[in-house]
């Protein structure tokens, strides 16, 4: 026989975010009247120590069994309020709280129905809480690896971390090579220093590091399990060139029939590659890959005689045999880097990007003044009608950012910077050249941004305040249509050049990554991290952490440092070598088990199976809960017709009460 | 002017999604009626679909389940046996004549605090519309 | 129908070592009254009758039989029960395969191709002359009224029970044996008695209901008549967590009625019983076949035809339909 219920409620003011539109007191006297209610108290903070103290203090004076916190939502502090509880000794599941602030001050306005909402919630929560019971929370085993989705500075950071910390990393890119984005980039704001070769250390230090596996041309293809005992299938796509035999030398791709026909993806299509590449001469791994599209040979199976790349590779490194090969593995945690899509300025027609050549995006701009780019590092443009060393040149900020038309409300963060940064490596290759920049807003908001958008002020770029309407060509000059909105001057500047300052959109595949994960978005359509503030770089999935920008826009130092805190969170489970089993799973109430399985049917992670017991002399079979598996969804328990399923702590007879108390009939 | 009916309404919402949906309504201070009062489960699968009709026995005016959207449940089927669950039970309180307005159902993502308002203020329109469900009440036993 | 073969085989049956005994019909106390059989050796397959009397649904009798408790030191009775079974009938028992209520090997089936059956209280109502020492036989298109006053042939149509005239499945589609020609399946009449609610406005519906439910003496007959109602604990029964209250008042019989059709849905094969055995004669089978029709039409799944079949309600497909959903 359990000990009679002796509660204590605590109506939390949260400062004035409840008490002033909830009355507080009222509320508290109203739980003082409710049955079993020993104590009732309201207090600033109830989260705070002072406010914690106060329950701990009941539970010992008062001897207390059960808790109700009417607060903020449960989801923020139901863990602060159980670890209290379990300090001074008493089951952390005796708790229940109602969510009065979430739910409650903030939604509402009107005082009366607000004070009268929360009455009803703390007496639901007061009904429950009679009937929960005392769980143990169970550990099992973590797998002491990581998995690291992309391999862009966030994933090899991340990568790096964990591996430094003694743990097996395995780190997918699906690219041919690891580096991501900023091995696009020339140099980095606010410091100039160059992105290849602070970045390119750090690609070597991931391929070659003992604890780390690189599948670079792989992609995730199947998760399961949970935290700590992730089973991870990954396809490693065909080169179609043995990485064991290249020694990057380039022949084939110098040889290749297609030489330099094709677009490089790395040089945003600003330089050629053949059928057979080298993203970049940097790439890690430094292997050649085969375009399975776009080779002779693997799309109409014959390439003259016999495909030149074979005749021109001395290691005899090129296989055409070769096919897509599965990898399975087991990981503890999972961290998701994989990074952004840069905004399509064809989504923004009037201006011009697929009419003028010399309209280009910042990234474009990245690879044309780098000198591992296509040109070498000189800045030169069509025009349309011939190449020319661009001397006014216009950069045109928040193209598919901050702008409700094209679906993107959010600030993608780095575009002023960058901007900035070009204009300056643009003065600095080309002294005599007039730059002009037309923004909504400067947002210099990082370490030394500010420092920095001085100092090119300084150089004379001109900054404009306005949003460009239009751009169009007059004679061979691009001009640009706008109102100066400090002057209110409308405007039409004439240039050789015009930079599009795109923003940062989510991946186009991110979708593949949300259904493998179970990630949600938030509505900018980024990864929605656990919570905005204080978990950041955690998920709605447990063991699955994010780094850099596929969870919003972020520049590199951003990127990295929210990287080193998901390899410092995903290394939780894998250094403690266990992960705490949720207790509030479901359990099997034999005695009316009739063992049909439709549990077993409806479980999705095979957590149900069916045992036979001996009932009374009769072979019988009944439903069996394997408490490491069960996720304590319940879904099993609705399904039940006898009701012989129960998730701990939402039973029927936890959640009827519940039901009764929000009715209102007593 | 007689004053308006105020219904009672007891929503079922999943923790992950339309829980979470309904906290950031909080957050974003999105305001809607105070006549709807939340019951968190961990799944919209938890919904046993005789909860629906326990709480319009037990006071409740309406009743609004709402879970995550397909494909985007945290334990991945759970919303899809809801949605089989919960689709026979309305056709079931349809065809015994309980007015279609005291049943909704919902998916609401956690990023979707404005659609949690539409939701509610939606259930809150259909219950006010229907009336008291005095008829089904349960019996008080008056010894 | 060749009553002496289905004697001859069920005497065959019965006398088999791992039959326990084999359930059937025979004639009940009174006039049209037909009442269930157990027979545990061949001698008594003489009483052993197939006539349009023969509604009940045996199938219900194989999770009913209460399992004692086996004395310490012996083993429990392990041998088959068999059964007769009409089309109906053995949906039930296909159903209850899917729900492993019995196991295949505990059962032998005996298929028995039916033309309908009476609706015996429609036929005492209409023939209350006759009632007294009555027979009724199949006659082609008619049913047969043999009495003391010779044979009267009456109109198949006239006294064929309800569920019968909505039969979709005549023919028994599970079974060890038949007896008997496979009959053909005939036009079905739409469910009026659904579409005729259906038809009524939300208030009228619950009106009629209202009227409905507020007979119910909660007897539960409908549940135990139920072959696939078969909890050992049923829910509604319970006091912790209390679902639905015992008192019998409009809300609660509601409650039960409400928790009871729901919980068939998408399970229930229309044999009609509860209905059949209600003694406040509320129509419960339309609250059924609406939730099967709905199962039917939208999701294309008819219960007790695949032993091997999914659960419906353990189950679900991504394009389920939710055009209800906001």
């Amino acid at each position: 026989m359990t000990e009679k219920p002796k509660l204590g409620v605590y109506i939390c003011h949260c400062g004035i975010n409840i008490a002033a539109t909830v009355d507080v007191e009222e509320v508290t006297e109203y739980a003082q009247s409710l049955p079993n209610v020993v104590v009732a108290r309201n207090y600033s903070y109830m989260c705070s120590d002072p406010g914690q103290l106060l329950i701990k203090n009941d539970i010992k004076e008062h001897g207390l069994n059960r808790v109700v916190v009417a607060s903020c939502s449960p989801r923020m502090h139901e863990p602060t309020f159980r670890k209290a509880l379990q300090e001074v000794g008493l089951n952390p599941y005796y708790l229940e709280m109602a969510n009065i602030r979430e739910q409650g001050s903030w939604v509402h306005e009107d005082r009366e129905a607000a004070t009268a909402k929360a009455k009803t919630l703390v007496a639901a929560a007061v009904a429950k809480v009679r009937l929960l019971e005392p769980l143990t929370s169970r550990e099992v085993d973590a797998e002491p690896a990581a998995l690291v989705i992309g391999a862009g500075i966030a994933g090899i950071q991340a990568a790096l971390d964990i591996a430094d910390a003694g743990f097996k990393v395995y780190l997918v890119e699906k690219s041919p090579s690891v580096g991501g984005r900023m091995a696009q980039l020339d140099k980095t704001f606010p410091t100039l220093d160059c992105s290849a070769c602070i970045l390119t250390p750090k690609m070597v230090d991931a391929a070659n590091h003992p604890n780390i596996e690189l599948l670079a041309y792989s992609e995730v293809e199947e998760v399961g399990g949970f935290v700590g005992n992730f089973d991870v299938k990954v396809r490693k796509k065909a080169r179609y060139v043995d990485v064991s035999k290249c020694t990057g030398c380039g022949d084939c791709a110098k040889e290749c029939r297609l030489a330099n026909r094709f677009p490089n993806e790395f040089d945003e299509g600003l330089g050629k590659r053949s059928a057979i590449y080298l993203p970049f001469p940097q790439a890690v791994p430094a292997k050649y890959t085969i375009d399975p599209e776009k080779c002779l040979f693997l799309t109409r199976g014959r390439c003259g005689k016999s495909p030149k790349c074979v005749d021109a590779c001395r290691a005899e490194a090129i296989d055409f045999e070769q096919k897509d090969e599965i990898v399975t593995f087991k990981v503890g945690a999972i961290v998701v880097a994989t990074g952004f899509d840069v905004f399509d300025p064809a989504k923004k027609p009037e201006y011009g990007y697929t009419d003028y050549p010399n309209v280009i995006t910042g990234l474009e701009m990245e690879r044309l003044v780098s000198a591992s780019g296509p040109t070498g590092g000189d800045i030169v443009v069509h025009n349309g009608e011939e190449e020319i060393t661009p001397k006014e040149i216009a950069f045109i900020q928040c193209v598919g950012s901050r702008d409700q038309s094209v679906g993107n409300e959010y600030c993608s963060r780095v575009c002023c910077m960058y901007t900035a940064k070009q204009a300056h490596l643009i003065k600095d290759k080309i002294p005599d050249a007039t730059v002009k920049v037309y923004y909504m807003d400067v947002r210099a908001f990082g370490k030394g941004f500010e420092e920095f958008y001085d100092r090119v002020r300084r150089e004379g770029i001109r900054y404009v305040r306005g949003n460009p309407s239009e751009i169009f060509k007059r004679g061979n000059k691009l001009v640009v249509k706008v109102e100066d909105t400090l002057t209110a001057t409308p405007l039409e500047d004439e240039f050789d050049l015009v930079v599009l300052a795109v923003g940062l959109e989510p991946r186009s595949d991110d979708r593949k990554i949300i259904d493998l994960l179970r990630l949600s978005q938030s509505p900018d359509r980024f990864f929605l991290e656990a919570h905005p503030k204080l978990r950041p770089v955690d998920t709605a999935s447990d063991g699955v952490f994010l780094a850099g920008c596929c969870q919003g826009p972020k520049d590199i130092p951003d990127t990295v440092a929210q990287a080193k805190g998901a390899a410092a969170s995903a290394l939780i489970p894998l250094a403690r070598g266990k992960v705490a089993i949720d207790a509030q799973v479901a359990e099997v109430i034999e005695d009316t088990c009739r063992g049909c399985g439709f549990c077993v049917s409806i479980c999705p992670y095979t957590a149900i199976e069916l045992v036979t017991i001996n009932r009374m002399g009769h072979s019988v079979e009944v439903a069996r809960v394997n408490e490491a598996l069960c996720k304590g969804c319940g879904s099993c328990s609705a399904g039940c017709l006898s009701n012989s399923i129960q998730p701990r702590s939402f039973r029927d007879r936890q959640i009827l009460p519940q039901i009764a108390a929000l009715g209102g009939i007593r | 002017m007689s004053e308006q009916f105020e219904p009672n309404i007891v929503a079922f919402l999943c923790n992950w999604c339309s829980y979470a949906g309904a906290d950031l309504a909080g957050t974003s201070r999105i305001q809607y009626p105070a006549n709807i009062k939340i019951i968190r489960v961990m799944c919209s699968g938890r919904v046993n679909p005789l909860y629906v009709v326990n709480a319009l026995q037990q006071g409740a005016d309406g009743v609004l389940v709402s879970g995550c959207h397909p494909g985007d449940c945290h334990y991945m089927e759970g919303n899809f046996y809801a949605r089989r669950r919960l689709k026979l039970l309305k056709e079931l309180l349809e065809f015994t004549g309980v007015d279609p307005r005291r049943f909704n159902m919902s998916w609401v993502s956690a990023s979707e605090g404005h659609k949690w308002k539409e939701v509610v203020e939606k259930a809150v329109e259909d219950a006010r519309a229907a009336g008291p469900f005095d008829q089904f009440r349960r019996r008080q036993i008056g010894w | 129908m060749d009553l002496d073969k289905l004697r001859k085989t069920a005497a065959e049956i019965v006398s088999r070592d791992d039959v326990k005994y084999l359930l059937g019909w025979r004639r009940g106390t009174f006039g049209y009254r037909v009442a269930p059989y157990f027979i545990e050796d061949a001698a008594g397959v003489d009483e052993l009758i197939f006539s349009p009397l023969c509604i009940s649904n045996l199938a219900t009798y194989l999770t009913l039989v209460e399992k004692l408790p086996v004395p310490r030191g012996q083993e429990p009775d392990q041998r088959k029960v068999a059964l007769l079974v009409k089309g109906c009938d053995s949906r039930a028992v296909a159903q209850l395969l899917v729900e492993k209520g019995i196991k295949r090997e505990e059962v032998v089936v005996i298929g028995l191709p039916c033309p309908g059956m009476v609706d015996r209280e429609l036929l005492a109502e209409k023939y209350p002359e006759t009632e007294a020492a009555a027979e009724v036989k199949w006659d082609g298109e008619d049913f047969l009224l043999v009495g003391e006053g010779g044979e009267t042939a009456i109109p198949r149509t006239e006294v064929l029970a309800e569920k019968c005239r909505l039969c979709r499945h005549p023919n028994p589609v599970i079974s060890d044996l038949t007896i008997g020609e496979p009959v053909e399946p005939w036009a079905t009449a739409d469910d009026s008695g659904v579409a005729e609610i259906e038809a009524k406005e939300t208030a009228e519906r619950w009106a009629y209901w209202e009227e409905q439910f507020s007979k119910c003496i909660r007897c539960y007959s409908c549940r135990n008549a139920c072959p696939l109602c078969y909890c050992e604990d049923c829910i509604l029964d319970r006091l912790d967590p209390t679902w639905v209250n015992r008192a019998v008042n409009f809300s609660e019989n509601t409650a039960f009625h409400l928790a009871r059709a729901f919980h068939l849905a998408g399970r229930c094969i229309e044999c009609g019983e509860c209905e059949r055995v209600c003694p406040a004669g509320i129509p419960l089978g339309k609250l059924n076949r609406k939730l099967a029709r709905t199962v039917r039409e939208e999701y294309g799944f008819e219960p007790g035809l695949d032993p091997e079949a999914e659960p419906f309600q353990a189950g679900y497909k991504p394009d389920d339909p939710e055009e209800f959903i906001l």
